[in-house]
């Protein structure tokens, strides 16, 4: 087994005041899929953003591609590059005036200052590939703001394919969707996993999904409850232990499940 | 209705030269900046700094100091504190920022009150004197017109992704603490630099209504940015025009025309998207 993309040593992290991420330690392996489980306050968003090197650390260690991101969250642009993240959700005004292309576009130059008009034909051909990839192909000239819940997160999702990647990290990024476009926008990040090869942490709160689709689990509540193989983190016992007593497991009319009582 | 020679005579004058170039390039970049700030929710912020530099005009002119060299320090002071204020009171925004310049104004007010014999006279302050415009101030807006460009145009990415989400703008290594620092204090001297043409309480105009004018006609980010700046520059330059021509006050003529302007991109926003595809 060769080096793991994301390693997390021993991570410490204090958010407004409250020691939100205690002593957590992990290891992603290339291709791998990880859900990050856990009740909301358990730490999940602080976790990813300190990963991202957008929070500081009150102690440990955290290694992308092998390279220690720096105290002020630093990492080389090369290793950076390598990196995409899916948030909850834009911020977008109404009416704002940047379209699902020119957006996308954005995914596609490495970290740093450029000038907007560098890189041309070879940029609108790798954002016309993007937007194709994602089902989107007919989005490009669209309004960001005008696109519906699914749509945006299949465009999100074009953002990071539109140049290769080696980690991706999605904080709830099904959030909002209903159940057909959650399932789509799973199979989606599948089959784009698979064919790009990269390696997944995403936060979810979606038990049935991570158990049909995720390699490993982690279950957070500050600090690190279990992790493992689903059908081992995702224990009856195991949830009422991380959730509490009130967690009743349920047998979904497919496969069985359990969710938040 | 002037006559042609009227306008050929207006535009003879050395000052009403300088006048309209100053109000080009001070429209332009309110335009500019304005497009970015309307974004991030900073069209408020540019009012608030446009008051509160009445107070360090005072604050100049109580120490015999030239108003307009207090002024660039006095409001890259004043936004950085506002800054701080907001982020650590926890406080909403536009509270707070209501707070600083109406109590801003009120210590501005008793300190001119103070001074006897000020001769720059209040109205000028208000509304502005682009008539008393210099090379010097001219020379100073080219500059900050090109810092500006530059500076946005390298952090476009940076900015828009800022506006959308910062986490998202972290990822890619966007340094979102350092990012709004520069474009506050941008603001700020831009606010402080063309107070003396527009005035205090007309500054924020020059900010706001372009960029809104060219959100209602743009799809395209950098027509939009294009557009803004070009409507900032152009309803300045019209505004002075028929301020020369009618002698009436050069900032609110420029303010009106900025408005009639925004009023035409709203019906040509309403007709465009009532047009069959």
């Amino acid at each position: 087994m060769g080096q793991p993309v994301l390693r997390v040593e021993a991570l410490s992290v204090q958010r407004d005041g409250v020691l939100a991420v205690d002593g957590v330690s992990f290891a992603l392996p290339a291709e791998s899929d990880t859900a990050l489980v856990g009740p909301n306050g358990a730490g999940k968003s602080t976790l990813v953003a300190a990963v991202l090197g957008l929070l500081p650390r009150r102690s440990g260690e955290v290694s992308v591609l092998g390279r220690r991101l720096g105290e002020a969250g630093q990492l080389p642009r090369s290793v950076r590059s390598q990196i995409a993240y899916l948030p909850q959700t834009l911020a977008l005004p109404s009416r704002l005036p940047l379209s699902v292309a020119e957006f996308v576009a954005f995914g596609f130059d490495p970290p740093g200052p450029r000038l907007p008009w560098s890189g041309g034909r070879r940029r609108r051909q790798a954002v016309r590939r993007a937007l194709q990839r994602t089902g989107c192909g007919d989005l490009g000239e669209r309004l960001l703001s005008e696109l519906s819940g699914g749509q945006l997160k299949r465009v999100l999702l074009a953002f990071c394919v539109v140049r290769p990647r080696r980690l991706l990290l999605l904080d709830e990024a099904q959030a909002g969707l209903d159940a057909t476009a959650s399932e789509q926008f799973q199979q989606l990040l599948l089959e784009l996993r698979r064919q790009e090869g990269w390696t997944v942490l995403q936060v979810s709160h979606d038990l049935e999904m991570v158990r049909r689709c995720c390699d490993q689990v982690l279950c957070l509540n500050r600090r690190l409850r279990c992790s493992g193989m689903p059908d081992h983190a995702l224990s009856p016992a195991r949830l009422v232990e991380l959730y509490g007593p009130n967690m009743v497991p349920y047998r979904h009319h497919h496969s069985p499940s359990a969710s938040h009582g | 209705m002037a006559e042609p020679t009227a306008l050929v005579a207006v535009l003879a004058q050395p000052f009403m030269q300088r006048a309209l170039l100053g109000g080009l390039l001070t429209g332009s970049l309110g335009g500019l900046l304005g497009s970015f700030a309307v974004l991030r929710q900073l069209s408020f912020f540019s009012d608030a700094l446009g008051h509160s530099a009445l107070l360090g005009i005072s604050i100049g002119i109580l120490l015999g100091i030239n108003p307009t060299l207090v002024l660039i320090p006095f409001a890259v002071i004043f936004a950085l504190l506002i800054n701080q204020l907001v982020e650590r009171s926890r406080l909403p925004a536009d509270a707070l920022l209501n707070i600083v310049y109406s109590s801003s104004l009120a210590f501005a007010v008793v300190a001119l009150s103070l001074v006897e014999t000020y001769r720059g006279g209040i109205q000028q302050l208000l509304f502005g004197d682009i008539l008393g415009i210099g090379w010097l101030d001219l020379a100073v807006i080219a500059v900050l017109l090109v810092g500006a460009l530059g500076y946005l145009a390298l952090s476009l990415r940076a900015q828009v992704l800022l506006t959308l989400n910062n986490d998202l703008a972290g990822a890619f290594g966007v340094r979102a603490n350092w990012h709004r620092l520069a474009f506050i204090v941008l603001l700020a001297v831009v606010v402080a630099v063309s107070i003396k043409a527009v005035g205090v309480l007309l500054i924020s105009a020059f900010v706001v209504i372009p960029a809104c004018a060219g959100r209602l006609l743009s799809r395209r980010f950098p027509i939009y940015v294009a557009s803004s700046a070009a409507l900032g520059g152009g309803c300045a330059l019209l505004g002075l025009l028929g301020s020369g021509l009618t002698n009436l006050p050069s900032g609110p003529c420029v303010v009106i025309v900025q408005f009639s302007g925004f009023l035409l991109a709203l019906l040509f926003g309403q007709l465009r998207r009532q047009a069959p595809a």
